[in-house]
This record gives structure tokens, sequence and C-alpha cells, in this order.
């Protein structure tokens, strides 16, 4: 393993972590998880990338930033009174 | 051995660790609104990340979308929690305004 892929195994186990409080807080302290979980998925998928040497895969995580925030607007939207 | 390996890695390790900050600190918090805060602080993090790409692969298609990543993530973070704080007060209050206005019409100490 590099470092690049140590470091995504170290967030991918801080992903758990989130996942928890997403299942096991309350709606809107699940929505603060998720909001954090996006982020450092986000900076899993760039490090496998580069520590896999697959250079396009990288346009995965170009896509999930982007998704990934307008995914969490819209739960914060749908919180306001339908959640 | 070129400068920017070592380089490189400084800057990931300053990364993941600010988002396993992060990640602390929103297990660590009880109130919602605090938890709010670290949303940010991982956007940071994943810029660190990406720097360190760039400064590994020089500017090249990885470097590129790798910064281009980061600076979303960055300029994404106040707007979510701005948003999110919003509609919380929303459900909580009925209105977001309602606490700032108890919040005038209280005499100040």
């Amino acid at each position: 393993m590099n470092a690049w892929e140590i470091a995504a195994a170290a967030l991918g186990f801080a992903l758990i972590a989130c996942a928890l409080v997403a299942v096991l807080a309350g709606p809107a302290h699940g929505l603060a998880a998720v909001e954090v979980g996006s982020v450092l998925l986000t900076t899993i998928l760039m490090l496998l990338s580069q520590g896999f040497h697959r250079q396009p895969f990288i346009d995965l995580a170009v896509v999930f930033a982007v998704m990934g925030t307008i995914g969490s607007l819209t739960f914060a939207r749908m919180m306001e009174r339908q959640l | 051995m070129s400068w920017r390996w070592p380089v490189a890695i400084v800057l990931l390790c300053c990364g993941a660790g600010l988002e396993l900050v992060a990640v602390a600190g929103l297990c660590a918090m009880r109130d919602v609104y605090d938890r709010l805060h670290y949303v940010g602080l991982a956007g940071f993090g994943a810029l660190l990340v990406a720097v360190a790409i760039v400064v590994r692969e020089s500017f090249s298609l990885i470097g590129d979308k790798a910064l281009l990543v980061g600076v979303i993530l960055v300029a994404a973070g106040p707007v979510l929690v701005q948003s999110t704080t919003r509609s919380l007060l929303i459900r909580e209050h009925g209105d977001w305004r309602k606490r700032l206005d108890d919040a005038e019409e209280t005499p100040r100490a």
C-alpha cells in the first residue's frame, strides 16, 4: 500500500463514524453527518484515483463533489417541513 | 529524490488529519448547530489533499481536476452550513428570523 491508499483507508474508517452518527442520531444530526461524509467520500475517491494510478477516475470525485452538494442542499430544503 | 514527494506527504497528512479532526468533532459535539461547524473544516482538508496531488503530479489531468474538487468543496461548505442552519431554524421555530427578533427584543444586561 502506498501513502494515498493508507490515507484513503483511514478516511474510510472515519466514514463509518459518520454513518453511525447518521443512523443513530436524529434527522437533523444525520444531515450534518451526511454533509461531512460526502466531503470525506469525495476525498477518498480522489485518493484512490491517485493511489491506483488511474487518473481518469478523478472524474468520479468531480461528479460526486457536485452531486453531494446538490443532494445535501435538497435534503436541507426538504428538512424544513416535510421530513 | 525530488522535493515534490515529501511536500506532498506533508500536505496529505495535514489534509487527512483535518478531515479526521472534523469527524471527531462531529462525533463529540452534542448540538446539531455545533456539529455543522465541521462541514467547512472537512472541505479545507479536501483542499489540502488536492494540493498534495497537484504538488505530486503537477498541473496534469488529475492535478487540475483534484484542484477543482477542492475548490468546489471549500466554496460549498459555507453555503451548505448556512442553508442547513436556515432550514433547521424554520423546522424548529417556523421562521428563521424568529430567534433573531427575540434576541433584539430582549434588553441587554
